[in-house]
This record gives C-alpha cells, structure tokens and sequence, in this order.
C-alpha cells in the first residue's frame, strides 16, 4: 500500500518544527516513522504534512545531570539496549527495549516516539511510569514537564498537544532501586499482549508495578515499599480492565517481573 | 549424480540478488494496476462511477465488472474427478461463476470489484478513493454449518443450499460392535503464505498481437488455459511464463481474478501493465485453505484394533475454490490413513460462505484428515489405557499387509494401493530417535530448574503424490553445447534447477553446469500442468528422464558420424561422447557447432526431444512424526522443543532437498498448529490483515528437525521416485496436540487448531 501525497519538512532545528506544527494543523512530526510509516502506508493515518526532526542530533545525547538519567527523544532502541549510561543506570531500559520487534526495527524507532504513539503495548511507557520518569514536552509557548505515570491517558491518547514534541525524557536515579521485567508476546518481538515492569525503592518505601500489553494497556499501581504481587493483583482486579482467563495471564506476568520472595 | 547432494544451481544468482522476481521485471515505462475490493462481505452493487478516477492524475484507464463482462467470461474450475471415482462415491459439485470483477454482487471482504491503470501504484491507490462505490449490504453467511440451514441465505445462486460439492469414501460395514469413541474437531483457516506475494505482468507485443504474461504462480499452462478459455482467446495469443517465484505452497497453483484483469488490460491498452500484490492484499484475497469441522466415530476392540471408523466432514470453501473438487476428495481418501480398516464411512460437504476463496495449500486436505483420524486414535488410546504409540503399533500396516488395496478407486479411477514396503517401521524408528533425542537433553539439561510440563505425542501419515494425469519435458542440445531442459513444472523454490538437471547430467554423463533448466515458459515447453500436489519429482522427472534417454539415441546417431563409428557404439563418458574404443571423441560443444553453419550436421535441426509421462496412478508415502513440546502452562504458550521426521518415500534425486522440503512442511505445520489463524468476525469482516495479526513461525519458533528419510522405491516409474512436497506438513498438526495432551498427562484433549494460549488456558481450566 502506498500513503497519500503529503508535504515534507525536514527541520533544521527544534523551533523550525515546532514553526511548521503551529502553521499546519494537519502536520505530524516523523521520527524514527516504525509506526508512523505502517498506519501511513494503510491508509489509516493521513497526515497532510510530515515535519522530520531526524537532524536534531542534539535529541539522541543520553547523560546524567544532577542526579538524573536525560534521554533525548530521538534515542533509538538499539541505543537503549547497549549504551553504557543505560546499562549502568537504567537497565530496565536495556532489557524492555530489547522485546521491541527486531534489530532493523530498533535502529530506528525512537523512546520519544514510543511515548508518543502512546501503544498500549509500549514496554517504555511502562518503564517510565515504573522509574517515576517525566516527559519534556516543547511547544513555541515553552517547555512543560510531564510525569511518565500521566502522560499516557488512553490507547493511542497523550497529553501532548497536536504542537507539542516530546524532546527529552528525565529519570531520577535512585542507588536502592530494584526493578524487573516480564512481557507475554506471541512470539518474540512481537507486540506484547500482557506485560509487567516493577520498580521497588526501599530507601523511599515505595514500589510500583506497570502493566502495558494489547489486551489489558496501561496501569500503574503504585504500593508501599514491601509490596506484593498479591496487593497488585487486588488492584487489578479491582479496576475491571482484566477479565476471566487473561487474569491468569497477569498474575504471571507480574510475578514474574518480581523476586520471588514478593510474590505472596 | 542422482542421489547425491550436489550444489545447488538456483543459489548464486539468488545470493547475490540477480534473480528476476515478477516484481524486478518493472520498468520505467510499465503502467501499474490497482484494484478497488468490496469493504463488505456480502451486498449488491448499487452504484459505482469511475469518473472521479479518470480524472485523477496519472489516470489511463479504469474498468468495472460490467464492461469487463463484455469481453471476458467466467473462470473455469480446475479439476473434475475421473468418472470411476464419482460413481465409486456419489462425488458431486455446484461451481459458481468467478468473473475477473464483480458482477451485480459482492461476495467477500477484498473481492476486486473494479481496477485502475496508472503511471504509479501510489497514483492508482489515489485514483481507486475517488471511485465512488455502494454497495446494498446484505447479511453475510459465515458460519458454514449455518450455511447448511435451509433457512440461511444462499451466497451464489448456482450453490444451491450452499453446497459447493459432496462426496462419501466408504467401504464395509461401520455397524461393528466394540468400543466406541467419537470426537469433533475443528482445523482453523491459514493458508501458505508466502515470503513474496502474487504479481501479473503482461506485456503486449503488438506486431504479433500477442501478450506475454508473467506471473508468479506454479501452474502456467493452466494460467495459459484459464484465461484464454475467460477471454474467448486461442491460446497462441497468449505467453505464460514465471519468473523466480518466492514460495508458492499451492495459493500459487490457482487461477486468479487479477491475471485475467491484468492480460486482458494489457491487450487492450497495448501496453506493459502490471499488478504487484501487497501484503494487506494477500491476506485478504489470496487463497485460503483448511478450515474444516470433522465429526469422527472410531470402533475398536478391547485390543484398541480398529473396527471401524466414521467421519463427517465439513470444509468452508469461503466464495469459491477452483479446487473444491481435490480438497473434499483428499480429505475424505487420507481419511483412511496408513493402518488396517475394515470398514470406514468418509462423508463430507464443501460449503460457501461469504468470505475469502481457498485453494490447496500444502498438504490440501489431508492435514485435517489426518488431525480428526489420529486425534480420535488418541481418544481410544486413552479410552483403553494403552499407550498412544502402541495403539498405532496394533493397527499401522507393516510388510505382511503391503501393498495393501484399500478397495475404492482414487481421484484418477484406478484402485487404490498403498505401495509402500513397511509403515511399522517408520512409527518404531521415530520412537527410538524421538527417545534418544530426549534423553541427549536430559543429560545435558542436569540440574536446570526448568519445570515447565513436556510432552512427546505422535501421529502417522499416508500421502498420495505423484498424481497425474502427466507432465511433459522437451529436452535439447543448445548452441551452446549444453543440454536445455523445458518442462511443465514450475518451480517457487523446490530446486527444480537442480534435480531435473540431476537426472539429465546422469542420463548423459555430463557435467550439472551444462545443464539447463528453464522451465514455467508455455513457449518453451509444448503442454504441462505445474508443480503442485508433490508431483514434480514423481512425475516430472521420469518425464525429463525419459526425454534425456530419447536425446540420447538421437545424438547417439549425430555423433556417430562425427566419430566415425556405428551410432550403438557412442558412449557418454565424463562430459565428451567417445566410440568404443575411446580412442575418438568429441566434446558436446563439437557436437554442437557442427550443426551450425558449414558444420557436417548443418542440414539437420538440433536435436530436441519432447516426451510425456503419465504415471499409472499414485505413488504413496507413508510415515511417522514425533512432536515434543515444552508448555508455559501459567501463559499458554506451547513451544515445540524437539521433532523428529521418519518417513517411507522414494528414491531421493537429492538427499537434502528432500530433507529440507520435509523440514520446511514441518515449519509450516507448526506455524499452523500453533500460530497462524485467518479470523473472521460475525459480519465476515477479516480481523486478521497484517502480519502483526497473521502470525508466521521464525526460526525461533522451530526446532531443528530430525529427519530419518527410509526409501522404498515407487514402482510406477524407473527412477523410483516418489513426491515429497507436503509430507512435511500433513501429520504435524496431530503430533503436536498429541504433545500437548501428553504434556498434562491426556486429561486436556486439544480439538482444535490453533492452539492459541488462549484456548490452551480455556481447556486447562475446564480440566482444573
């Protein structure tokens, strides 16, 4: 299938996007295009223009800044799986970035672009919801910082605005931090239909559990520091939005991204 | 050289991406195609207006069903059974019309219902938004066993009854006393989807008003046939020919409603036209397959021999299948399977629905026979207490019972008769390399904490191949010196290139290199019928062996007088041709440029054979296949960890070919078994129309295959040869649910494929 004709910016800078954004309301903005590019070719998005913000290379710089983590949007997932400040102080990111589809895939998309798409089945949403992340999101009218847990609101539905980018990503570092991750995908690769991120910082008492997957999307629920995968089993069952058989399949899920002396 | 695993003669230019795909064969002046298909699955056409197409850039020409129905009529059906075979079991069809576009009606999600000639695709998709279609919905008939209602809407009015054909393979009396066990079975719709989708090119010739079509199928003389018969042409108007195809599995071997657009644009428009499918395309309108619901009844005694066996089946054909006639009767013949049956009952119906048309597709019926067959063995195993492999040790024919008529005819008419040496053997060998295997792993696995519950599960097979009614080969002496071969087959990558040259290079003592095949070119060879059914080998090859042996009595008598000796006296030794002394020879290129101008051999025409074979009637197959599989019982997820191939077939051209034909079969079974599902919704919309909803098996998700390859030479032709192409596939389906009942000790019986961990949860939970 081939998309219908639009306009093409390649910006040179992040206002001369922000620029085409505020100008053309039917603008979208093309990063790494693995999700963008599919639903173009399908028909089913119909931009009338694409602002490419591939050149700013300034977005793809990963480092430490006062004690936390920066990622620009534009970092790849390839980049994630091997750069050594992420192995060093985001590893979770190295390993939910290593489900996402296949190497040709991950030298392309981008972090920045996974938050925004806003999959229900996006390992990095959850990540960032998990890590107590926030979202930099940068308009002509400035700069907001979003935290990771509100940004998605619903399948495919951000609180981005149409002339908003995400251009970095902050992760507060934490010593103590314990995480882990288990995803529940066809095959590998494949679009995760249940997944589990925990994140346990005992120095600040408090854990936290996101789900993401096509079949249950996302949800963050945040316990004490000793939390079990009892408590978010509770919760989840609580909230409705995982029903018969799939309650099994979370239940895994989550023990599985625990140690085992959390799970009862 | 035949029975020698030589290099392949296909891979370099594969390798380094020189081969012609009918996609590479796009120029800058080709003009490209695009279809608009029905968004719904049933309605009448109420309006459709081309006008905003003609007049969007890029735009030559748009065409609807209407004014296409001026010059092209229905395609015709591809297969009638044999008359002894319909009257042996009531075989009976309705065919339906398929038009290249609709006509008046829509009858599946996807079906072409007018096409757009531009200078891009992407110009033509623009174009086909501006057509502005309607369509009177009407309610959709989906389920096939709703089908059968007579209260249900008929999907074509020449179905009547939605019964597109019935057929009943039974012989004896089923009323035996034993024990019974009965069993209902559904195998889902997948079909073999391969790496390259379809594509037509036809490109006209106006000084011969000929167009010569490329195509990616496996069938083209009856591509040639089809749509000349479609468009009231003679069948010298038209050129098939294939280029390199990128997988075909039988969705390739079918006549579809976009060659015959695509030939008869090109014609009319005088120009190179092409149509290449998309991926959203191909599952949505390329042939489907499988799809059955069988009801099975299977007597035995107290000994679990089988008495008795019954079996009521259904096959949803969606719209059409040009092939309806080889599905039903597959299924109800392999019904029979490769053990002693006293008496059995195979009743089963094809039925139309309103969803996307099938065909064959490796295997064509017989997996789903064998599943209901071997799955109801698998009852009664349990039903007595007696292990799965011995019920079939009871009742599996050995050399005492082959060959062994089964007392029906087959889909030719001749009697059928398992030529086999002994089937027990496969079942006993599979066993011991399957236990070995496994006792490898749990040496080497020692100590890992692995607790996920395994399974080993087996089921045997029966295949017929090598169906006729023949194949053709001409083989000659190039200019070149070397020997050209032209056949019927058409080859999506069995390496016909190199064992139809293996059979050559031995006939004449020459080199592999100086053999060429060329085959799928209706201008090279005089008359075919394709590769499908795995017939090439079995059929083809004793025909290019016997057109190898005629080119040799002629150029025995060309070279005799080059070498100054009797014409018996001429010997094909190393590549030259020598008397019998040896002391004179000639090498094939002299040979060759002495017919050329002022050469001795001048006045005559280069030697050029053409012979037919047609095998008497089928050669069988037989053979036993282990599965064991790993379960995640808390997701579902059933991972096949080992598999282990034994099967009796015949003489092997090429060791490995065979091998990795089966070991392909098996990737495409596991892929069925476990993950791939065509899935429709209640109003017969397609759920499943990207690869992300269409699941495909990696290399991560299939073992390495053992293969114990036992050959028992076919008696129905000199080489010996038997087919090889779908064995693969047939028995997977059975052998890994058999692996996963046994995983949980038989207290789970998966009925159904796929099985999806979502029905693999649902039966663990009933059994809990």
């Amino acid at each position: 299938m081939k998309p219908p004709v639009f306009d093409y910016y390649r910006a040179a800078s992040v206002d001369e996007a922000l620029d085409v954004l505020d100008e053309r309301e039917g603008a979208r903005v093309i990063a790494g295009g693995q999700s963008l590019i599919p639903l173009m070719n399908l028909r089913l998005a119909r931009p009338e223009a694409l602002v490419d913000i591939g050149r700013l290379e300034h977005l793809r710089r990963v480092g430490v800044v006062d004690g936390s983590l920066y990622l620009g949007g534009l970092v790849t997932h390839a980049t994630l799986c091997g750069h050594p400040a992420i192995l060093r102080h985001a590893p979770l990111l190295a390993e939910a970035a290593s489900h996402i589809g296949h190497q040709a895939i991950r030298e392309r998309g981008t972090i920045g672009g996974s938050l925004a798409h806003g999959d229900p089945a996006a390992e990095l949403i959850a990540c960032c919801s998990a890590l107590g992340a926030s979202v930099y999101l940068e308009s002509s009218s400035g700069c907001r910082e979003v935290p990771a847990r509100e940004f998605v609101q619903g399948p495919y539905s951000t609180a981005a605005s149409h002339n908003e980018i995400v251009t970095w990503i902050r992760i507060p570092l934490a010593d103590d931090r314990r995480v882990g991750f288990y995803e529940v995908a066809p095959r590998p690769g494949d679009f995760a239909r249940v997944g589990a991120v925990w994140c346990s910082e005992p120095e600040n008492d408090k854990s936290t559990v996101a789900l993401f997957g096509s079949d249950c999307g996302h949800m963050s629920i945040e316990l004490g520091g000793d939390g079990r995968a009892a408590d978010v089993l509770d919760a989840v069952r609580a909230s409705g939005r995982v029903q018969g058989g799939l309650v099994r399949v979370v239940e895994a899920a989550v023990k599985r991204s625990m140690p085992t002396e959390f799970h009862e | 050289m035949i029975g020698s695993n030589v290099a392949r003669v296909e891979d370099p230019s594969l390798l380094r991406g020189e081969a012609s795909f009918v996609a590479d064969l796009i120029d800058a002046g080709t003009l490209h195609v695009g279809f608009l298909r029905s968004p719904v699955a049933a309605g009448r056409i109420v309006r459709l207006d081309l006008d905003g197409a003609l007049r969007s850039p890029g735009v030559i020409a748009a065409i609807d069903g209407d004014t296409l129905s001026r010059f092209a009529g229905a395609l015709p059906v591809l297969h009638t059974p044999d008359p002894t075979f319909v009257e042996a079991t009531g075989f009976g069809m309705s065919v339906p019309s398929v038009y290249g576009l609709a006509r008046d009606r829509v009858r599946f999600v996807g079906e072409p219902v007018a096409a757009v000639v531009a200078e891009s695709r992407a110009l033509a998709e623009d174009a086909l938004e501006r057509i502005d279609l309607v369509i009177d919905e009407e309610e959709p008939v989906v389920d096939p066993r709703a089908a059968l209602d007579p209260q249900s809407r008929q999907v074509h009015p020449e179905t009547p009854g939605n019964k597109a054909a019935w057929i009943r393979f039974a012989r004896g009396d089923v009323t035996q006393r034993g024990i019974v066990v009965e069993g209902r079975y559904r195998i889902g719709r997948h079909s073999g989807v391969p790496l390259e989708c379809r594509g037509v090119l036809g490109a006209y010739d106006a000084r011969d008003d000929r167009v010569h079509l490329w195509t990616s199928t496996q069938i083209p003389f009856l591509v040639r046939r089809a749509v000349c018969e479609a468009l009231g042409w003679s069948e010298e108007r038209l050129r098939v020919a294939v280029p390199e195809v990128g997988g075909g599995f039988g969705p390739k071997a079918n006549i579809y409603h976009e060659e015959l657009v695509v030939a008869f644009l090109s014609r009319r428009l005088r120009a190179r036209v092409a149509w290449i499918e998309d991926r959203t395309e191909h599952l949505l309108s390329s042939a489907q397959s499988r799809d059955q619901f069988h009801r099975t009844r299977l007597t035995v005694d107290g000994e679990g021999r089988i008495l008795a066996y019954e079996d009521e089946f259904l096959v949803d054909i969606g719209s059409h299948n040009l092939w309806v006639a080889g599905v039903v009767a597959n299924t109800a013949i392999h019904g029979h399977g490769p053990y002693r049956i006293p008496a059995f009952d195979i009743r089963g119906t094809a039925v139309v629905t309103n969803k996307a048309p099938t065909s064959q597709y490796r295997g064509a019926g017989r997996p789903e026979a064998c599943f209901a067959l071997e799955r109801t063995l698998d009852l009664a195993a349990a039903r007595l207490g007696i292990d799965p492999i011995e019920i079939r040790r009871r009742n599996v024919l050995t050399s005492s019972d082959l060959p062994y008529a089964v007392g029906l005819p087959y889909r030719d008419g001749k009697p059928i008769v398992f030529d086999g040496h002994d089937f027990g053997a496969t079942l006993e060998t599979a066993v011991r390399l399957v236990t070995e295997s496994r006792k490898r792993v749990d040496e080497n696995d020692a100590g890992s904490e692995d607790s996920n519950p395994t399974g080993v599960g087996y089921a045997m097979f029966i295949e017929a191949t090598g169906r006729g009614p023949y194949e053709t080969a001409r083989v000659r002496l190039g200019a070149d010196g070397r020997i050209w071969v032209h056949s019927g087959a058409a080859s999506a990558g069995q390496s016909h290139k190199t064992t139809l040259a293996q059979i050559v290079a031995e006939v004449l003592s020459v080199d592999l290199v100086d053999v060429r095949v060329v085959s799928g070119d209706t201008d090279l060879a005089p008359d075919g019928i394709g590769t499908f059914a795995s017939r090439t080998a079995a059929v083809a090859g004793p025909a290019v062996h016997r057109a190898a042996e005629e080119l040799a009595k002629e150029i025995r008598g060309r070279a005799a007088r080059l070498l100054d000796c009797r014409p018996e006296d001429v010997t094909f030794v190393d590549g030259e041709l020598r008397d019998a002394s040896g002391d004179r020879k000639i090498s094939w290129v002299d040979l060759a440029e002495a017919h050329l101008r002022g050469g001795v051999l001048s006045t005559l025409p280069f030697p050029d054979v053409v012979e037919r074979f047609e095998p008497d009637t089928v050669t069988w197959v037989a053979g036993t296949h282990a599965a064991v599989v790993e379960v995640d019982a808390d997701i579902g997820r059933t991972r096949v960890v080992d598999y282990v191939v034994v099967d009796e077939g015949g003489r092997a051209i090429h060791p490995r070919v065979v091998e990795d034909q089966i070991r392909g079969g098996v990737a495409q079974g596991i892929g069925g078994v476990l993950l791939e599902e065509f899935e429709f919704d209640s109003n017969g919309q397609p759920k499943s129309v990207t690869l992300a909803e269409y699941l495909l098996p990696t290399s991560l998700d299939v073992p390495d295959i053992q293969v114990h390859h036992i050959t028992s030479p076919s008696p129905l032709n000199r080489l010996g040869v038997k087919g090889v192409g779908e064995s693969g596939t047939i028995p997977v389906y059975a052998a890994v649910a058999s692996a996963v009942d046994a995983a949980f000790q038989w207290s789970i019986h998966m009925d159904a494929t796929p099985i999806s961990p979502r029905s693999l949860l649902a039966a663990l939970e009933n059994d809990s």
